[in-house]
């Protein structure tokens, strides 16, 4: 099933500049695992291990944490929102 | 608790007619005490809009000094603060006084860390943070729940915003639960929902990627709403969600964090872990003698490097970067003043062209993050 993923500002040179990326997967890791494997370098941005995401990178699905769900096997379904949401700093 | 005349609430009539302020909620602000860590562009805004709404006492805490680049978002100064070369806290005392002559402003011109927060914090009844990087701000977060005191985190870069209430769950040896608690609006903390501050470099900073002035601007005035609400007793109408938009792509999204809490088994709120406040992380200086230079040891996480690629594109607009595999020199020319900045990849850091640890933690702060 198609998703569509948000990048955020600071991970789009990764993405060609790119704000969204459309990826086929059931679930997020399927998803994100499509995504990186277009960009592979923002794969060594998103992740800390083969499984594990970077601790600092939360990824939200239709404005739900993941790690509050089923995390990386957090199911997906046609048309869901996948967003990579990292903490800001700025102020 | 001041006794608070008729007539000094006049001023404030407007605000009063608000159902959920009304003249007690009035009385409440007047008497409130709020520290406002950090005066930049948030902590200007804060700043300026609490002595505004009344409230009583002003706790303002900045190490830095004004400078021209600062005018195009920091509403409290002017140029004639940059020639006068004041510190930021102490303008915005003077600003304040011109403001609201009935609030109270107490100023710590003065590096924010594990040593001397609580001191700063002491007695208040929230923290707006007006901060330009995490690792005080996990500092703020650890008073905050430690202390039981609401903490308004805000954040903005490019064009992007961040802002999020915490409400602090008590500890189970506590005597008895907060106000908050009671209205069922606790929230979880920072930590909960952001576990780990982004590396340094990991994340674009106002002063490499830009900042939008009126997005500080509304980021801030998100925080003081939820301050206002929290310190007029509205616990229940506190924002449960992490706002974060983008003004310019025209997003907004209310992520929902209130499982982390119930979910997570947070270091901070629910193992009762200050690392920050303990200085587990904290970041040393030491003003290396006879070299115009200080060295901050920044601790990163566990098997963290810098990314020195990602940090050389970052700085390559500032001046000549040049990198291997060991350190990463930088020149940096802030505010006319030229720095040379020299990283490892440990997050150890040595700039050059300044004998003050606070000149220093400020040029890491801006050019690289935290």
């Amino acid at each position: 099933m198609e998703v569509t993923i948000s990048i955020p500002t600071a991970l789009r040179p990764q993405v060609d500049n790119k704000d969204t990326v459309k990826v086929t997967g059931s679930s997020v890791r399927e998803a994100l695992g499509a995504l990186t494997a277009q960009y592979p370098e923002l794969g060594k941005r998103l992740y800390a291990g083969e499984n594990e995401l970077n601790r600092f990178i939360n990824v939200y699905v239709n404005d739900e944490d993941i790690r509050f769900m089923d995390n990386l096997d957090t199911a997906l379904k046609e048309g869901d929102e996948v967003s990579i949401i990292p903490a800001i700093a700025g102020g | 608790m001041t006794t608070i005349q008729t007539t000094e609430l006049d001023r404030y009539h407007r605000q009063m007619l608000l159902p959920g302020i009304g003249e007690e909620g009035q009385r409440k602000l007047m008497n409130a005490k709020v520290f406002v860590c950090g005066c930049g562009a948030l902590g200007t805004v804060i700043a300026n809009m609490l002595a505004r709404a009344g409230v009583g006492h002003l706790v303002i805490a900045d190490r830095d000094f004004i400078e021209m680049t600062n005018l195009q978002r920091q509403i409290l100064f002017d140029e004639s603060d940059v020639e006068n070369a004041l510190p930021k806290a102490e303008a915005a005392r003077r600003k304040i006084a011109q403001i609201n002559s009935q609030v109270k402003v107490t100023t710590f011109i003065d590096d924010v860390n594990h040593t001397n927060v609580e001191k700063m914090a002491a007695d208040c009844d929230i923290i707006l943070d007006g901060l330009d990087n995490f690792e005080t701000r996990f500092l703020l977060n650890d008073v905050a729940v430690k202390h039981r005191i609401p903490y308004v985190y805000g954040g903005s870069v490019g064009t992007t915003g961040m802002t999020y209430a915490i409400l602090p769950h008590s500890h189970p040896d506590d005597a008895n639960e907060t106000p908050w608690e009671l209205a069922g609006a606790a929230t979880p903390c920072l930590r909960c929902i952001f576990e780990q501050a982004p590396p340094p470099g990991m994340n674009p900073t106002c002063d490499t990627a830009g900042v939008l002035g009126p997005v500080v601007s509304i980021v801030a005035n998100y925080q003081c709403v939820e301050a206002i609400k929290i310190l007029t007793g509205n616990y229940s109408a506190v924002r449960p969600t992490l706002l974060s938009f983008d003004v310019w792509e025209n997003t907004i999204r209310q992520l929902k964090v209130a499982r982390a809490y119930d979910v997570g088994n947070c270091l901070c709120c629910k193992q009762r872990q200050f690392e920050f406040l303990e200085g587990k992380f904290a970041s040393g200086t030491t003003t290396l003698c006879g070299r115009n230079a200080v060295q901050l040891t920044q601790k990163l996480a566990e098997g963290r490097k810098l990314d020195f690629d990602e940090i050389a594109q970052r700085l390559a607009a500032h001046g000549q970067v040049k990198a291997n595999k060991f350190m990463l020199r930088a020149d940096i020319t802030d505010n006319g003043n030229a720095y040379e900045l020299t990283l490892f990849t440990d997050g150890r850091a040595i700039v050059k062209g300044t004998k003050e640890a606070n000149v220093a933690k400020s040029i890491y702060a801006k050019y690289v993050g935290a």
